[in-house]
């Protein structure tokens, strides 16, 4: 479980600061942002505590939102995407037993499995987030498009580091 | 007790779920954003020295337009300066006949040079966040104009960095005024387009043409008066009762944004001093009163 924590933690040292310098640039025509940092909550094992998830849910939503200057934005989002995580999970997966302690990801879930459950977490959280900001400033139609486009986007990105992920370790395998 | 403490086992789920929930609303919460712990804004020490660095790398880009905008700049400052000497020349043969006090114009303002190492244009809330500090010379509410144009006003400062409350952020507030007319509003971004601004509170009576400029009133001694901000987009404004709003595009281009520089206006502290002094005396007036 441990080594779960170290993994998860040096994962978000690289993709905290890189959601900062790079993604945050990534946006497209000020609706499009792309929040790939979720990747880490996302790919956690199934077999890691939900409190253990939502505290490093917390913190790297809070590190993000510092970096943004959105105090508690991300953190909230976070949070409640982790404490979702699992239900989430047994939508698409009736028995998570047999995944064991190996993180989320295509090889563990399989390709439906995984696209499913990643983009609905993607959506979850585009989701909360621009809900979240639409309470202090409510756009009907750039909150709608924020939260579609947002999905579409992260979920490119998420999917790349997931098929990344998966042949890294397939190679380290052979 | 037993019972008790596997109750709180059972359900610490809840119970942490909930901790982080309220911690975070309390931060969504923070309110004003002159206010916030410099550790939880982008200027404090590991962020700043993050984007810094990330700067460093991207800082070379776009060099080429940079150096054309700031050649074009130049041409027209220096034409200024020419048509202002030619002015000096002929106020000074009139002072010879005339003794007038000449009015120079000059307002104590300085500058400080700093670069923008991040930014957003993308959120409803946009924040910048600069390279120089409290060492620099940088405070709290200092205005930050760029080449073209107001670019925002210092938050937050550190000692080698600053939080900026952009233009594009429904914060800030700037009082504009329409060139060469005395119809003052104030200048407010709603949230949509990076380049669209509006210029609400004008008076029902105000005429204005597109392509009028709209440039800073000075009323707040934070920015030099007469700074140009934008370009009115249209001519019919839309009403709100005893006030209208007109569009304006914004001069500055916010999604290049890279050399800023900071206002320090030397009368801006005066300005303060005395008017807490207006409000010691108002309260001593009172209290004599009473």
């Amino acid at each position: 479980m441990s080594k779960t924590i170290v993994n998860a933690l040096i994962l978000l040292l690289v993709l905290v600061p890189a959601q900062a310098v790079i993604f945050n640039n990534l946006a497209i025509f000020g609706v499009a942002l792309p929040l790939v940092f979720i990747y880490v909550l996302i790919s956690l094992p199934v077999t890691l505590g939900t409190n253990w998830t939502m505290t490093i849910g917390f913190l790297s939503g809070l590190a993000v939102d510092i970096f943004s200057d959105t105090p508690g934005l991300n953190a909230l989002a976070c949070t409640v995407l982790a404490f979702v995580r699992r239900p989430v999970l047994h939508l698409y997966l009736p028995l998570d037993d047999e995944l064991g302690p190996a993180p989320l990801g295509l090889r563990s879930l399989g390709l439906e499995n995984y696209l499913k459950y990643m983009l609905t977490m993607v959506f979850l959280y585009c989701t909360l987030v621009f809900t979240v900001e639409a309470f202090e400033l409510f756009n009907l139609r750039l909150w709608l498009l924020r939260i579609v486009c947002s999905t579409a986007y992260t979920f490119v990105f998420i999917y790349a580091f997931a098929s990344l992920a998966s042949r890294t370790r397939r190679e380290k395998k052979l | 007790m037993h019972e008790l403490i596997t109750f709180f086992a059972r359900n610490s789920k809840w119970f942490v779920f909930a901790v982080y929930v309220v911690l975070s609303l309390m931060l969504l919460s923070g309110g004003d954003p002159y206010h916030r712990h410099i550790y939880l804004t982008s200027a404090n020490s590991v962020t700043a020295s993050v984007y810094d660095f990330s700067n460093n790398a991207t800082g070379y880009f776009n060099l080429r337009e940079r150096n054309s905008d700031l050649n074009r700049r130049n041409a027209e400052l220096q034409s200024e300066v020419l048509a202002l000497r030619q002015q000096l020349e002929v106020m000074a043969e009139k002072i010879y006949t005339d003794t007038m006090v000449m009015d120079s114009g000059m307002q104590p303002f300085r500058f400080i040079v700093a670069n923008v190492i991040n930014n957003s244009i993308a959120r409803p809330f946009n924040y910048i966040t600069l390279n120089k500090g409290t060492l620099d010379g940088v405070k709290p509410e200092m205005g930050v104009i760029d080449a073209s144009g107001v670019v925002g006003i210092v938050s937050v400062v550190g000692p080698r960095s600053a939080r900026v409350i952009s233009l594009l952020n429904p914060h800030f507030r700037l009082s504009c005024k329409l060139k060469g007319t005395d119809n003052f509003g104030s200048l407010v971004w709603d949230g949509r387009d990076p380049e669209v601004a509006q210029l609400e509170e004008l008076p029902r009576h105000t005429v204005s043409r597109a392509g009028d400029t709209v440039v800073t009133s000075g009323y707040s001694s934070v920015f030099p008066p007469g700074l140009p901000v934008g370009i009115v987009m249209d001519e019919a404004g839309s009403d709100h009762g005893d006030f209208f709003s007109l569009k304006v595009r914004l001069l500055s281009d916010f999604s290049a944004l890279n050399n800023v520089q900071v206002v320090v206006s030397d009368m801006s502290a005066e300005v303060k001093s005395l008017e807490a002094g207006e409000a010691e005396d108002e309260e001593r007036a009172k209290k004599a009163f009473n």
